[in-house]
């Protein structure tokens, strides 16, 4: 292996896979990135065995070839090289790099390329395509409500329904679901995933603010779920399962609507969850009569207590909910809309969000039980 | 002026005194009670006294022990007898006063005020506890009678065995001056290192420095020093009516690096202490975790939980986070689990099902374990692992004493008003 590329490029593509390598792997070559000569430039690939992430660096070959090497150490030595300098790579053993820029130079020792997992990629046709700025939203807004613990697998991942052109992303953690609807480009049928949260997290930091499309293949036999962008591939396994059924857990009445500011209810979780975090993390949200038009949010602990008000349009009757306030904290501030309807039926049953004027999301809290 | 009421009761030597108090023969012999034998990888657990004359203390690998004394009679530890004795010892302590706080399974403090006018005074009773220790059980206890739990323990330490000392009441910090600093609770190598610009040899020379100097060297922990110095500790005696938590530990007979036998360790103390909480009908919000290593350095590291739990799946879980960071690279003394926080609020759940089905296994394990005894169910896990029964703070303390029927939750609670 013999080529030549530009260093930011380099750094750029490195930064890209690193966030795929795994940090404690039994297996040392899951701790480096696979360097490939292919079509014209230089391939990175990096590995969790959970996701795989490809990067195609523009470069000039001068002969072909294949290695791994520590992906810690060569984004450090790459990194500490100027931009807009040339970077020459020549592999001088089975397993052993030597770079190359101005006056710096390194040789690093790493692990034969035949050791490496074999990653797809791309390859296939695309069963069908996403705007790319629509499909990094509604992922925003949905899963930070997957569970994190390992206690159900099933709720570390993010339920990913096609069903026509439509996309159904879901994602619970057995206290809060998040919903959104959104759609694509080209029909699928009907199909049922589950995508491990941790994915779409890398999935939604590679995905750029634009109306360009992501190409995804399915592969459900295969148990895996591949995203194309210019350059990028990002592959991930699934999460074998049923996922719960949500849909009988949406609330689908209510006796009390509130219609308030989001940024200004964010305010005020925010203050009361100084206050809530020295305990319980419980904060009361209460909606007066039609009448008063606020709704107020007030959490009490030893160390003090504090209330704030937020200007509200009320339908309905008036009653107090508790909730955790880090669940609610997280759903303002997750949610890309400037009012938001709030419903509720009493102080046992679950919290409604909703965009106002965008139907294709829902998120959902359950109440805190506190003493009477 | 009433006196003192706070006694500290310890056993003499407790596993080598019921083994010779078994076996007549062995009267009179240095008997050294731990694994099995001078050969054996572990350590003395206990040492008669006559054991004690050659040199030899418990936490001493037995190697060194049957070098120290080759004529020792070596026995290997009878948890279960001895378990069953230290009943019959806290039933004796319990006829003088409900406020009895064990602290291990040979020692325990009371606080018997109220019970004066029925028994006599803090020193007549612990006269009347040694001769019922005596006569009953054939055992020797030492106890400390004091104004406080400091005190009171390191008074019973003091003319062991068979000792009896009583501080009266204000001259707490004149009887502690003369002694070493080491015997007070937290005083170890940081602490001494701490201060050793000051010459600081006993209590009086701790108590005689500004307590502001105390807290500039060690923070907190130097206040508290500093009020313990002179003899004042505001903890009173726990009878377990309202317990603040639920722990259980276990010190492996040999020291372990082992990731398997932590993790089972850690799986049978998480079921000790759910099963506890089950059966007084706690949930705890806040796990703990105990490690200590071979030095006898102690961590201790805990999390609160989104919701209560006592569940065993959840504690396990959770400890075994814990520790996982804490037990890395290190050869493991003891281990221990605790809950705590203790409260009903619940956060509700949306899809509730998958704990339902556990929650019942866990209820028909239960129910087994009562009828028949706690070795009739086990977890496959367990089965074939050596992992001693945990040392329980004996059956008459709550929250077991508590025994409540279990709290069914009403499944359409959840969810509607």
């Amino acid at each position: 292996m013999k080529l030549s590329v530009m260093q930011e490029n380099l750094a750029r593509g490195l930064q890209v896979v690193s966030r795929a390598v795994s940090s404690r792997s039994t297996l040392p070559v899951l701790a480096n990135v696979l360097l490939r000569t292919e079509d014209a430039g230089l391939k990175l690939t990096a590995t969790n065995l959970e996701i795989g992430m490809t990067y195609w660096v523009p470069g000039r070959i001068e002969a072909d070839g294949a290695l791994t090497v520590p992906a810690r150490l060569i984004t450090d030595v790459v990194n500490s090289l100027a931009p807009g300098e040339r970077v020459d790579l020549e592999q001088d053993g089975p397993a052993s790099l030597y770079l190359h820029c101005g006056r710096q130079k390194a040789h690093l020792r790493g692990i034969d390329a035949d050791e490496f997992p074999v990653i797809p990629s791309a390859g296939e046709r695309p069963t069908t395509r996403i705007s790319q700025r629509v499909l990094k939203q509604a992922l925003s807004e949905v899963v930070f409500a997957a569970a994190t613990d390992e206690a159900r697998p099933i709720l570390t991942g993010v339920l990913t329904r096609f069903e026509g052109d439509r996309l159904t992303l879901a994602a619970a953690d057995n206290y809060r679901i998040a919903v959104k609807t959104i759609a694509t480009l080209a029909p699928v049928e009907e199909t049922s995933l589950v995508v491990p949260a941790r994915s779409y997290h890398e999935l939604e930091r590679i995905l750029a603010d634009t109306d360009e499309p992501v190409d995804l293949v399915l592969a459900p036999s295969k148990n895996q779920i591949l995203f194309h962008l210019e350059g990028v591939d990002l592959v991930s396994r699934l999460i074998d399962g049923q996922f719960p059924n949500y849909q009988q857990v949406l609330p689908s009445s209510h006796s009390t609507r509130v219609v308030v500011d989001r940024e200004e209810l964010l305010k005020a979780v925010r203050l009361s969850a100084l206050i809530a975090t020295t305990s319980a993390n419980v904060v009361k949200l209460r909606v007066d009569g039609e009448a008063e038009g606020v709704v107020t949010i007030a959490a009490a602990a030893d160390v003090g207590d504090t209330e704030g008000q937020v200007e509200a349009t009320i339908e309905g009757e008036a009653l107090t909910v508790a909730f955790n306030a880090r669940y609610l904290q997280e759903a303002l501030a997750n949610l890309d809309a400037q009012q938001l309807s709030l419903e509720f039926t009493g102080p046992l049953s679950p919290g409604v969000l909703k965009p106002v004027g965008d139907d294709g999301y829902v998120h959902v809290i359950m109440p805190v039980r506190t003493p009477s | 002026m009433a006196g003192p009421t706070i006694l500290h009761v310890d056993l003499d030597a407790f596993f080598a005194a019921v083994e010779q108090r078994d076996r007549p023969e062995l009267r009179g012999r240095p008997v050294i009670v731990g694994g099995g034998g001078p050969n054996d990888r572990g350590v003395v657990s206990a040492a008669s006294y006559e054991a004690r004359a050659f040199g030899v203390h418990s936490a001493m690998p037995l190697r060194t022990a049957g070098a120290l004394c080759p004529r020792g009679v070596f026995l290997p530890v009878d948890g279960a007898k001895y378990q069953r004795v230290s009943r019959q010892v806290m039933a004796i302590l319990r006829r003088f006063t409900p406020r009895v706080e064990p602290v291990s399974i040979d020692e325990a403090f009371l606080d018997v005020a109220g019970s004066e006018a029925l028994f006599g005074d803090g020193e007549t009773i612990a006269r009347a506890i040694k001769d019922a220790i005596r006569s009953e059980l054939e055992l020797t206890a030492s106890v400390g009678v004091a104004g406080t739990k400091l005190v009171a323990k390191i008074a019973s330490d003091l003319r062991k065995p068979d000792g009896l000392v009583v501080v009266p009441l204000g001259e707490e910090a004149a009887f502690l001056a003369p002694l070493p600093m080491a015997r007070l609770w937290g005083v170890g190598p940081q602490t001494r290192l701490a201060l050793a610009d000051y010459e600081v040899r006993t209590i009086g020379d701790l108590a005689a420095l500004p307590a502001d100097v105390l807290v500039r060297r060690l923070g907190q922990h130097g206040a508290e020093l500093a009020a313990r110095a002179r003899g004042i500790d505001p903890s009173p005696v726990s009878d377990g009516a309202d317990p603040k938590s639920v722990s259980h530990e276990h010190t492996f007979t040999v020291d372990t690096h082992d990731p398997d036998e932590i993790e089972r360790t850690l799986l049978a103390l998480a079921e000790g202490v759910g099963g506890r909480l089950r059966a007084s009908g706690l949930r705890a919000a806040t796990i703990s975790v105990k490690v200590r290593d071979e030095h006898f350095e102690t961590r201790t590291r805990q999390r609160t939980l989104e919701e209560p739990t006592d569940q065993t799946e959840t504690i396990w879980r959770t400890a075994l986070e814990l520790a996982r960071p804490e037990v890395r690279g290190r050869t493991i003394r003891l281990l221990g689990v605790g809950a705590s926080h203790f409260g009903e609020r619940q956060q509700l759940g949306l899809f509730e099902t998958g704990d339902e089905r556990r929650r019942r296994v866990t209820e028909a394990a239960d129910e087994i374990r009562r009828r028949f005894g706690s070795r009739a169910i086990t977890r496959a896990r367990l089965l074939g692992s050596r992992v001693a029964e945990p040392f329980e703070r004996d059956p008459m303390t709550a929250p077991d004493a508590r025994r409540v029927g279990r709290v069914r939750r009403d499944p359409g609670a959840d969810g509607s008003a």
